[in-house]
């Protein structure tokens, strides 16, 4: 049915008065009929019978073809309208014998633009009926009890309001809405724009003027959003005379061109003034003589500039945005007319999306020559334009979120445009290795790392911000993150790499920033000398990521800043009569070296960092990038660089996600997906905290390690939040939980912290222990312990370590070192069994 | 039938007629509209052509267009152009084919209809790509007439580029002869056009006269037809075979004597005819097009065959040609060597693996006047495509390196060429030795900025006003300074150690088979042979243990260099031997350090 569609159904035909005709279109099974069941012939234009001359009302829309003349309103016939109200309006020309017999009285034959397949009755129906009655299916669902009270449809109510507000001159019509009501419309719409156009503002000119006969100012009829836009380069000669949609950033406008749109002359014999001349293609005859009976002097005719109506026109150039030029191109321009309202509506630099006719136009050799090159120039005759600015992430508001339904409207926008794109997203995020491939793609270009990227990703992605509703309290989401490494371990790189990739970044290096460069400051305003307040990066990087190099050289002073700003994430101020709270919602990643400028494994974590402990338990993550020396990071890299000399490089490169493709499943992960725990997950965070709190406790430590606190639940909370997210999970399972703790394990290498002194265990890092290796220590641990509890008794004499060794060897069947025995013992220390000191040994 | 009717080099478009009658001729039964059934199709004058100029020999007739040939090369005739496409000026949408009276005829190669068109709406529109190229930037003198083609192979020991001259010269009495034996009826109408043409050289050197265009400044316009969507790139070099035209009648629509009423919006519109016009930029309706390699440009030379011993043999004597230049220094000859046949070949954001950049350090004002003009020389006449900047202050903080949009209002909106906008494969020397000290203004570092990012990414970015693109570009770059230059990071440095200055000389035929060499080796591809992959990796972990400071880069410096010592003998895979010289380099190189 909907192919018939092309094929013009001749809607209020009579079935029989024209079947017989030689011309007359397939008729198509499902009858467009007009609603208006009382219409008489209320075609604005001239009729004629179809099998003579089809042609017949081409002049109507070929002095509509320039939208800027403006149709005379009192020429235009009036189609009624006023039966209407009666009629259901959505089902009504869907239904097959809907006022079958009131049409069969039309006496109406239908008129066809010539050269097209357009009935002017017809499309002038259909106009008609979406005019009046089309309705939001989103907000007809939302508001159905005003729908049965109100039947007016979407486009009557802002016909209303441009009525009522008098300003406005156009109505913008979504062509979504057109395609959804009737998809024939919209395919002529789109094929045929000017003559359909043209109908579409003489319905409306009428339709106003049935609404208030006083009402005068022309309406004009914008439409926007069509199903598909084109890229400029791909616009070729089929597009010509077609409604287009491309989107492009204006780089050049003209000053404005007035243009001529009637001319009055004036007799310079007898004063007389001539009627208006309207402009006819493209030219205004001077009258060659006065037109007065009395007068009629020749060549007296002269233009009074004053007396002439002129309309505004613009060009402006339109060039393609870098996402849509392949590889090894530059960017195409389009050249725009602007009319009217749409003059400066964009300035140079406006990322835009118009919606226009695609025209071309006859290049003339010379101004005096007639002659007329065959090349012609193209341009777009703009209808609608909307500023679109999609250059950068939209930053989610997770935290005034209360806005929804506001936000809902907007993003049903983004989702129609970006629909595929979306999808293609969703697609990745199904991957079973999306995780590990989005670490892969994170900063490529540094080696190994892995764990650091999982963190700075956890960061990207972020947490949810959560507002505790009574108290005005507001959760952080955001996830800060510390690396302390050796030099030269591209730490800065990591962060140069995520500051462009995070959609408001800041990037200072510590040693620079002061306090108020990062938080704000007052100053005097030199013009006005009034005291103004100045943003500093972190209240610039709000919702993003301020990167914060060479963290240890900052001043204390400034550094004591950063505490409200990481938990509270406001800055605030008071300072020459000035005292406000800023906000700064933003994650901080700085990178510090150790405090001997190079790691010193003597000392404890905590030393080597040497920062307050305040300020590091804000920090969810703190990374310890060490250079260790080991064969096997060594090997791996060896690998990895003759692989890039020999193997094809394509199999290594490919699972890599690009830097764009990065950054919209990151926005579009922040902005749509907000994960919340699951039952099982909230069991396994509570049941893993305790235990890591309870290895901070351990009696006889030197509380020198990391200890976890309330905090760290939190960032806990926030890390596997951020991992479900990377899945676009709206759910966080016990994966990810247990991800979130090993991160945090990994970080810091707890793991290889000996949680007795707080110092890291070289040994540990660089060989790592195998399982079996960790099981016969475990069997020793435990016969030493029996050994221990056996033959030492509490407070009792010390016994040497050799006599255990001695005594475990023979108890037991494997092979016992004195190291063996010594780290079982170690272990024994740390449970508080025994103190082992020197080589003697003694129960308490 | 046999030979051609008509003649293809002075007459194509007599041709193009031809066949398109020809071809409507044969469609017409079947009742089509040949506007849609030619559209963005051949209708066989391309075979003709391709016959004519591939099986008959005809390329060799065919003048190539340039500054000097513009003079006197006449209209509509067939010409070929070999440039770098330099900007892309989108599409033109023309009157493909109408019907004029009862004959149809085609708009097709054409600037204008000599007929007069029906309006738009009978018609179906064709379309048309318009190229804006250059010459290639950089080519150097024995690259720029010669051809990859039998013809010139037999004269090697002459200067090819006098060759050109000289075939040249002798191409108008060919063109006369063949144009005798064309038949009576189309020879005179060659007469009628070839009075039209001398009529519009007149109005040519007129027009010149009064030009604003730098004289030694030459570009064209060339309008490609049924191409596939990004056929040609930016920065590509292609050799285009077409139609020259030139219309006296369009050069006439100057905007000074224009007082159209719509003539302000027909400025605004681009019209490539006002800001490019045909006196001074030719247009060329392409007919055939080829894109050109650096092989292209080297006859392949029968003498030199990839015997591994005739490879070593030229390989032994460019080395010491290149330390002779080099004052004796064979460590430098041979990373200077490694250098000139490094070459880009993989690039992703992971890793750029091939290149080798060189910073040749030591030098001071006094031997840079010598070892550095000597260097300069040597590479000047080996590559084809070669490029110098003098880092002097002053020169980064005026000069544009930058290729830019041109976007100042009420200018025709183009890409002016900067000095990085080079052909893939062009070589570029930077002359540190020059730079003194003093201060760079924002532009200087902007200038820095890019000459860095070119180096470590071989990307330049082009500034399109609004937002930046980047264009991914394949050049050498050897840097010649007193010290290690910090500001622009080699991959290898390597210090001078000149021991004598010697004078050199190189015969043609050497220059010949090295320049078939370096660019027959730099072009082999690399195997993927992964025997040798082991023994690689234990070494470089052996070395990695001993020296703690040994990164990435430097791993990847050695791999590359003993790839690209591999490929020196003309092998594919790579050896122990072959590391091992890597090996020695290196060490000898870094005594120097």
């Amino acid at each position: 049915m909907a192919s018939n569609g092309h094929s013009s159904p001749f809607g209020q035909a009579t079935p029989n008065g024209n079947s017989n005709s030689s011309q007359t279109p397939r008729r198509s099974s499902r009858r467009r009929t007009n609603n208006s069941n009382s219409s008489p012939a209320s075609s604005p234009f001239p009729l004629e019978t179809p099998p003579s001359r089809p042609a017949g009302v081409a002049s109507t829309p070929t002095t509509s073809r320039r939208r800027g003349t403006r149709h005379n309103p009192n020429a235009t016939p009036s189609t009624p309208l006023s039966t209407d109200d009666a009629v259901p309006p959505y089902s009504s020309d869907r239904d097959e014998n809907d006022n079958m017999e009131t049409d069969g009285q039309d006496d109406t034959t239908p008129v066809f633009v010539w050269g097209t397949n357009i009935s002017v009755q017809e499309v002038n129906g259909a106009i008609l009926r979406f005019l009046r009655h089309f309705r939001d299916a989103r907000s007809a669902s939302e508001s159905s009890e005003a729908a049965d009270l109100m039947s007016e449809g979407k486009y009557m109510r802002v016909v209303h309001r441009i009525m009522e507000l008098e300003g406005a001159e156009s109505l913008d019509i979504d062509a979504h809405d057109v395609f959804e009501y009737d998809p024939d419309l919209y395919n002529k719409m789109v094929r045929y724009p000017l003559e359909v156009l043209a109908i579409f503002d003489i319905v409306l000119m009428d339709l106003v003027a049935r609404i208030d006969p006083l009402f005068e100012k022309h309406i004009q009829t914008r439409i926007h959003n069509l199903k598909s836009s084109v890229c400029m380069r791909n616009l070729n000669p089929s597009d010509i005379e077609k409604m287009v949609s491309i989107k492009g950033m204006i780089i050049r406008c003209s000053s404005i061109i007035p243009e001529l749109k009637e001319a009055i002359f004036r007799c310079l014999v007898c004063g007389f003034y001539s009627d208006p001349v309207l402009v006819d293609r493209g030219r205004i005859n001077e009258p060659t003589r006065c037109l007065r009976e009395e007068c009629k002097a020749m060549n007296s005719m002269s233009l009074v500039h004053n007396r002439c109506r002129f309309a505004d026109k613009q060009i402006v150039k339109l060039q393609e945005t870098p996402d849509e030029i392949p590889e090894g191109g530059t960017p195409h321009t389009v050249s725009v007319l602007m009319h009217d309202k749409l003059v400066d509506a964009g300035k140079p630099g406006d990322r835009v999306e118009i919606t226009g006719i695609y025209r071309a136009m006859s290049v003339r050799v010379g101004p005096s020559q007639r002659t007329v090159k065959s090349i012609f120039k193209t341009y777009i005759d703009c209808l609608h334009l909307k500023k679109t600015d999609k250059s950068r992430l939209q930053i989610d508001d997770s935290v005034n979120h209360d806005a929804n339904n506001n936000a809902a409207n907007h993003e049903e926008d983004d989702a129609s445009l970006y629909h595929d794109k979306i999808e293609k997203l969703k697609e990745l995020s199904k991957l079973p290795d999306i995780y590990d491939r989005l670490t892969r793609s994170l900063a490529p270009n540094i080696w190994e790392l892995d764990d650091v990227k999982r963190g700075l990703l956890c960061q990207l992605f972020g947490g949810n911000a959560l507002k505790l509703g009574s108290s005005g309290a507001s959760l952080r989401g955001d996830i800060n993150i510390l690396l302390v490494g050796d030099p030269g371990t591209s730490k800065s790189q990591l962060l140069q790499y995520m500051h462009k990739l995070s959609p408001r970044g800041i990037y200072t290096s510590g040693r620079g920033s002061s306090a108020v460069g990062l938080t704000a400051y007052v100053t005097k305003d030199p013009e006005t000398g009034e005291t103004v307040l100045e943003s500093g990066a972190l209240v610039l990087s709000d919702r993003g990521v301020c990167c914060i190099d060479e963290f240890d050289k900052m001043s204390d002073n400034a550094r004591s800043m950063l505490h409200e700003v990481m938990e509270q994430q406001t800055v605030s101020i008071a300072k020459a009569g000035i005292i406000a709270s800023l906000n700064a919602r933003t994650s901080v990643l700085a990178c510090a070296n150790p405090s001997e400028s190079r790691y010193n494994p003597r000392l404890s974590v905590i030393d080597n960092i040497h920062l307050p402990p305040t300020l590091l338990s804000r920090f969810d993550l703190i990374y310890l990038i060490l250079d260790k020396a080991d064969e096997q990071t060594d090997r791996r890299l060896a690998k990895h660089i003759v692989s890039l000399f020999f193997q094809n490089p394509d199999n290594s490169v490919h699972e890599v996600l690009d830097l764009t493709t990065l950054v919209a499943y990151i926005s579009y992960a922040k902005k749509h997906i907000h994960p919340v725990l699951s039952d099982e997950a909230a069991e396994e965070l509570t049941r893993q905290y305790v235990q890591m709190r309870q290895r901070g406790n351990t009696p006889g430590s030197r509380k020198k390690v990391i200890t976890a606190t309330a905090r760290q639940i939190e960032s806990l909370i926030r890390l596997s939040e951020a991992l479900a997210r990377m899945r676009f999970s709206q759910v966080v399972e016990v994966g990810d939980v247990a991800e979130a703790f090993r991160l945090l394990e990994v970080a810091l290498q707890q793991s290889a912290t000996d949680h007795s002194t707080g110092t890291i265990d070289m040994d540990l890092i660089m060989t790592g222990i195998s399982a079996s290796e960790r099981t016969r220590r475990e069997n020793i641990l435990a016969a030493t312990r029996n050994l221990v509890m056996e033959k030492l008794v509490t407070g009792g004499p010390a016994v040497r370590a050799l006599e255990l060794l001695e005594e475990l060897k023979k108890q037991s069947s494997m092979e016992v070192h004195l190291s063996d025995l010594k780290i079982a013992l170690s272990t024994l220390t740390s449970e508080g069994l025994v103190v082992f000191h020197g080589d003697t040994i003694k129960r308490i | 039938m046999g030979g051609p009717q008509y003649d293809l080099l002075m007459n194509p478009l007599g041709a193009v007629r031809q066949t398109f009658e020809k071809a409507v001729a044969s469609s017409q039964p079947s009742g089509l509209d040949p506007t849609a059934v030619y559209r963005g199709k051949d209708w066989g004058i391309v075979d003709v052509l391709n016959q004519f100029l591939f099986s008959q020999g005809g390329l060799a007739q065919v003048p190539i267009l340039d500054a000097s040939s513009l003079k006197w090369i006449k209209p509509n005739t067939l010409v070929r152009f070999r440039g770098m496409v330099q900007d892309m000026l989108g599409n033109e949408f023309y009157i493909g084919a109408f019907k004029d009276g009862c004959t149809w005829r085609t708009n097709k190669f054409l600037d204008f209809s000599p007929f007069s068109v029906p309006p738009v709406s009978e018609t179906t529109l064709w379309e048309r790509h318009l190229f804006h190229c250059v010459p290639v930037p950089g080519q150097n003198s024995w690259a720029i007439e010669s051809t990859p083609y039998p013809l010139k192979i037999n004269i090697s020991n002459e200067m090819t580029c006098q060759h050109g001259e000289k075939r040249r010269r002798d191409d108008d009495p060919d063109g006369i002869s063949d144009f005798d034996c064309c038949d009576e009826g189309s020879s005179s109408s060659n007469k009628k056009q070839k009075d039209c043409g001398s009529a519009s050289h007149h109005k040519i050197a007129e027009i010149t006269n009064g030009s604003s265009f730098p004289t030694n400044y030459f570009s064209c316009l060339v309008k490609v037809y049924d191409m596939p969507e990004s056929q040609f790139k930016l920065n590509e070099v292609v050799e285009f075979i077409g139609i020259y035209t030139f219309d006296p009648e369009l050069t006439t629509s100057n905007r000074s004597d224009s007082v159209d009423d719509d003539i302000s919006m027909f400025d605004f519109m681009d019209d490539v005819a006002t800001h490019l016009p045909p006196s001074k930029v030719p247009r060329i309706h392409c007919l055939v097009s080829q894109k050109l390699s650096t092989q292209d440009l080297i006859s392949n030379s029968p003498a030199c065959e990839t015997l591994p011993n005739v490879i070593r043999g030229i390989r032994d004597s460019l080395v010491s040609y290149l330390s002779c230049t080099l004052g004796n220094d064979v460590i430098a000859a041979q990373c200077l060597l490694l250098h000139l046949l490094s070459k880009l070949r993989v690039k992703s954001d992971v890793a750029s693996v091939g290149r080798l950049s060189l910073n040749l350090t030591g030098f001071t004002q006094e031997s840079a006047s010598i070892f550095g003009k000597q260097l300069n020389n040597a590479i000047k006449t080996l590559l084809p495509y070669s490029h110098t900047i003098p880092l002097t202050i002053e020169y980064l903080n005026t000069a544009m390196l930058q290729p830019k949009k041109d976007n100042e209002s009420g200018r025709f909106l183009r890409l002016l060429m900067g000095a990085l906008q080079l052909a893939s494969g062009t070589h570029l020397t930077l002359d540190e030795t020059v730079m003194q000290s003093g201060t760079l203004n924002s532009k200087g570092v902007e200038n820095v900025l890019l000459l860095k990012h070119l180096m470590e990414h071989q990307i330049v970015e082009y500034d399109f006003q609004f937002y930046k693109l980047e264009m991914a570009t394949e050049v050498q770059c050897l840097i010649i300074s007193e010290a290690k230059s910090n500001i622009l990071p080699a991959d290898l440095v390597v210090p001078m150690c000149p021991s004598a200055v010697a004078p050199v000389s190189a015969s043609e035929e050497q220059l010949h088979a090295w320049r078939w060499y370096l660019t027959t080796v730099r072009s082999l591809p690399h195997s993927t042979d992964t025997s040798i992959c082991e023994m690689l990796q234990n070494e470089m972990v052996e070395a990695m243990r001993k020296d703690r400071s040994l990164g990435c880069s430097d791993l990847s410096r050695w791999m590359t260099m003993a790839q690209l010592m591999a490929a020196s003998f003309g092998e594919k895979s790579l050896s122990v031997e072959h590391w091992q010289m890597v090996k020695e380099i290196e060490r000898l190189r870094k005594e120097r350090l």
